[in-house]
């Protein structure tokens, strides 16, 4: 056998049994493992559901997709791209909207240009309006505005300003300190500090998150006309009570579509924007990037 | 004290170069900017004036955001719905976790190496993570029925949509080393991906099912809107009712628990990465 | 910084020595109050630098230059923007914060740029210039300030030796030609020797030395260091290693 020749016995068993190093305790994994187990079966056992049902569930979708299908009417399209598109809409103004309240905002909740009482302040405003979801905005916005898009707009702006604020003042914390010194040794006041330190550092990636959370909010405006606040959710929700299914198919045909499509222009511009010249980006700079989707609140 | 304009102002002043053109993809992104808000504003009918008006006047919704009604603690229903709440919340977030970690992995080139089947794979994350938590719910309450399973079917396909995409982009950014040397001793994809990809993203990974399970808490309020169990059919009731302190009593509550569980978990997830 | 009395003319072509943590960044800091002092007086220009408040500082820095090891240039902008950051306390500021610059302001600058020879690179972004550029950007940023004093803290502490030398005779050019009292940390003692007219030395925050670049041999420089001289402390040695 040739292969004979190659056998080698690299590591002999040892004459007497070595003995590994004790294992180190992990204490807090495994509470907090114990935790989560135990929160899960405390779930699992307490949910009041009709357990019964789940197995039914996949036929059920089944047929709820095939009768989506059979009963598609061609005609109903265009009424239903015009009520995506005031979906689009909505998320378009509200992401502006928020913008426009959480640039100035973010200033105040960077610890390297105010002092931290007000940044923490400022920080605990942004925590509580993201912690409030679009649609109970919504639901206090329509006895005000009618059920109406501008309801729907106004939720959606006020509920990204806490999640854009957030992102706006990480990306203002990480900038480079040089130039902010350098306007203090020229004499800056502190807005042309601001203006000439900071702002051309933040633009690219304030623009770029912009864009992203403009994604995310396309997905809250779908919903939003589900209580009423305009855009397409409306649409889906009366066809569903009216047993209208293929109606409520093809529109939630084009809001997967839609979403996409609009994912898809917005991606390609935010990728421009920040890496299209890659070589103006510092390593930090670029790792400031990479917390992108999980802050973004998608 | 010296000056410095001596010698330099008597000379003109050099020419610069010849200003280069803005590029076009920064004009052209402005434009179309100024034009999306301009058309968005004027097909939702957007007026700065009604704000200011609407708000200005007196209304219930806002009389009882200012009076809420703190008593909805010591109501049975809406403790029960709270907690209904709760177990959605942690149920959708470990189920839609356990089934997300190996799509992540599947739609990776070192984990797929079948082309056909990755792309596959990345359409169906694209596609479920386009539809909206509420959406998936009124779908299942269609074709399922009201209560808290839908909700909970609605949560378990959401908890996918997001910790898919959270943990797919750490993949990409992964350590491609050790990857190799599990392949060098013989390992099978399956040993590869236990050996030498999860070690690498378990930490992130743990963060994102945390920040999933924030996400699910704040969503699964909202399920009941649509009958889809939870405290959201509490919301839905006193909505109907016209009942703002009481709607706004137990809003609040609600999500002081879930700002004091995001700040638990945010703590936790400080302590992983 | 202990029982330092220094008094500095103007025009004169200064260059502070001494180890890193001698203090020197600190006395160069204190010139323009980015450090504040904890006690004793400095005299700028016949300003109590010590007593001036925001507004008065702002006016005091307008006509103190400075140029920073590590260039401090926002790399996203032009290198004209950069150096109109210099004009920043002169303009009014509406005008800085929508960029619409006076066109005297945008001459001067000209000039800075001119005046290290890189008015080529005008609309290009900081980011894409090599090292020795970049600091020339800075220094062109000082000068649009028009100042009567520049102070650079180890201008040439992150460029490679050829460089280093094209940095400090631009600095030294420039003070000689415009009169500018000019202050330069550095810590290698052949380019201490090569370009300063006074130089002080400066050992734990106290002063061991202060006379002119003619008089420093290596006793001197061994007092200063505190210790033999090593390759190190040399840029020629250093880059010959």
């Amino acid at each position: 056998m040739v292969d004979s020749k190659l056998r080698m016995n690299l590591m002999p068993t040892p004459p007497h049994g070595v003995e590994l190093p004790k294992k180190p305790l992990a204490t807090f994994r495994w509470v907090t493992t114990a935790l989560a187990v135990a929160l899960v079966w405390w779930s699992a056992t307490g949910l009041d559901a009709k357990w019964s049902r789940l197995l039914e569930a996949p036929a059920d979708m089944w047929t709820l997709g095939r009768v989506m299908f059979n009963s598609m009417e061609v005609s109903k399209i265009p009424e239903l791209l015009s009520a995506m598109w005031e979906s689009i809409a909505i998320a378009w103004l509200g992401t502006i909207i928020a913008a426009i309240f959480a640039v100035p905002l973010s200033f105040l909740a960077a610890e390297n240009l105010v002092g931290k009482p007000v940044a923490w302040m400022t920080r605990q405003v942004f925590n509580l309006l993201r912690a409030i979801p679009e649609i109970i905005l919504a639901l206090a916005f329509i006895p005000i505005f009618g059920l109406r898009p501008m309801a729907g707009v106004l939720a959606i702006g006020v509920g990204s300003i806490g999640t854009l604020g957030k992102l706006f003042y990480e990306i203002i914390e990480g900038i480079n300190k040089g130039p902010l010194e350098a306007a203090d040794a020229v004499g800056a006041s502190r807005l042309q500090r601001l203006r000439w330190g900071v702002l051309p550092q933040v633009t690219p990636e304030i623009t770029s998150f912009l864009l992203y959370r403009f994604e995310v909010n396309i997905r809250a405006s779908a919903v939003l006309g589900l209580v009423g606040a305009g855009g397409i959710g409306s649409d889906l929700a009366e066809a569903l009570k009216f047993k209208d299914f293929g109606t409520a198919g093809l529109g939630l045909i084009i809001v997967v579509l839609g979403t996409i499509c609009v994912d898809t222009i917005s991606g390609a511009v935010r990728r421009r924007i920040v890496s299209g010249k890659k070589t103006m980006l510092d390593v930090d700079q670029e790792a400031s990037l990479r917390v992108g989707p999980m802050s973004m609140g998608i | 004290m010296t000056t410095l304009d001596n010698g330099t102002n008597s000379t003109p002043a050099p020419t610069l170069p010849a200003k280069p053109a803005v590029s076009m993809f920064a004009i052209g992104t402005a434009i179309g900017a100024i034009l999306l808000t301009i058309i968005t504003a004027i097909s939702v009918g957007f007026s700065l004036g009604e704000i200011i008006s609407n708000f200005g006047r007196k209304n219930s919704v806002v009389e009882g955001l200012l009076n809420p009604d703190w008593g909805q603690i010591w109501s049975r229903r809406s403790r029960s719905a709270f907690i209904e709440t709760l177990q959605l919340a942690v149920l959708g977030t470990a189920t839609g976790a356990t089934v997300a970690l190996p799509l992540a992995l599947w739609s990776t080139t070192f984990g797929n190496p079948n082309r056909a089947l990755r792309t596959l794979v990345r359409s169906f994350n694209n596609v479920i993570r386009s539809i909206p938590d509420l959406l998936w719910a009124l779908l299942f309450v269609t074709a399922v029925g009201i209560g808290a399973l839908s909700g909970l079917l609605a949560l378990f396909f959401f908890s996918i949509a997001v910790t898919t995409k959270l943990t797919s982009d750490t993949l990409d950014g992964i350590d491609m080393g050790p990857i190799e040397a599990a392949n060098a001793s013989g390992a099978s994809l399956t040993q590869m991906l236990r050996s030498a990809v999860v070690p690498q993203i378990l930490p992130s990974y743990t963060s994102f099912v945390l920040y999933n399970f924030e996400l699910n808490l704040r969503a699964s309020a909202v399920l009941g809107l649509v009958g889809a169990g939870g405290i959201g059919a509490r919301i839905e009731f006193f909505r109907g009712r016209g009942d703002w302190e009481k709607l706004w009593g137990l809003v609040v509550m609600f999500f002081l628990v879930v700002f004091i569980v995001e700040r638990i978990s945010v703590t936790l997830r400080r302590r992983l990465i | 910084m202990k029982d330092l009395d220094l008094e500095i003319d103007d025009g004169e072509f200064v260059v502070i020595v001494g180890l890193s943590g001698a203090g020197k960044s600190t006395l160069i800091r204190a010139v323009n109050g980015l450090v504040p002092l904890t006690s004793g007086e400095l005299n700028v220009n016949g300003n109590d630098v010590h007593s001036l408040n925001r507004t008065g500082l702002r006016e005091l820095r307008s006509d103190v230059g400075m140029i920073f090891q590590g260039f401090n240039l926002v790399d996203r902008t032009t290198v004209l923007k950069n150096v109109l950051m210099g004009r920043l306390h002169k303009v009014p500021t509406w005008r800085t914060l929508i960029g619409k610059y006076p066109q005297a302001d945008i001459d001067i600058a000209a000039r800075a740029l001119e005046r290290v020879e890189i008015i080529e690179k005008t609309y290009t972004r900081a980011s894409d210039l090599s090292g020795g550029q970049r600091q020339r950007v800075g220094i062109a940023r000082a000068l649009a300030q028009e100042p009567s004093i520049i102070l650079a803290d180890e201008p040439v502490a992150s460029l490679d030796p050829p460089t280093s030398h094209v940095v400090m005779r631009y600095l030294q050019q420039i003070s000689r030609e415009l009169g500018i009292t000019t202050i330069v940390n550095l810590h290698f003692l052949d380019l201490a020797t090569a370009y300063a007219d006074r130089i002080i030395g400066l050992r734990d925050g106290v002063l061991v030395f202060d006379g002119p670049g003619s008089k420093c041999d290596e006793a001197v420089f061994e007092s200063i260091y505190g210790r033999s001289l090593t390759a190190d402390d040399t840029m020629a040695k250093q880059a010959a290693l």
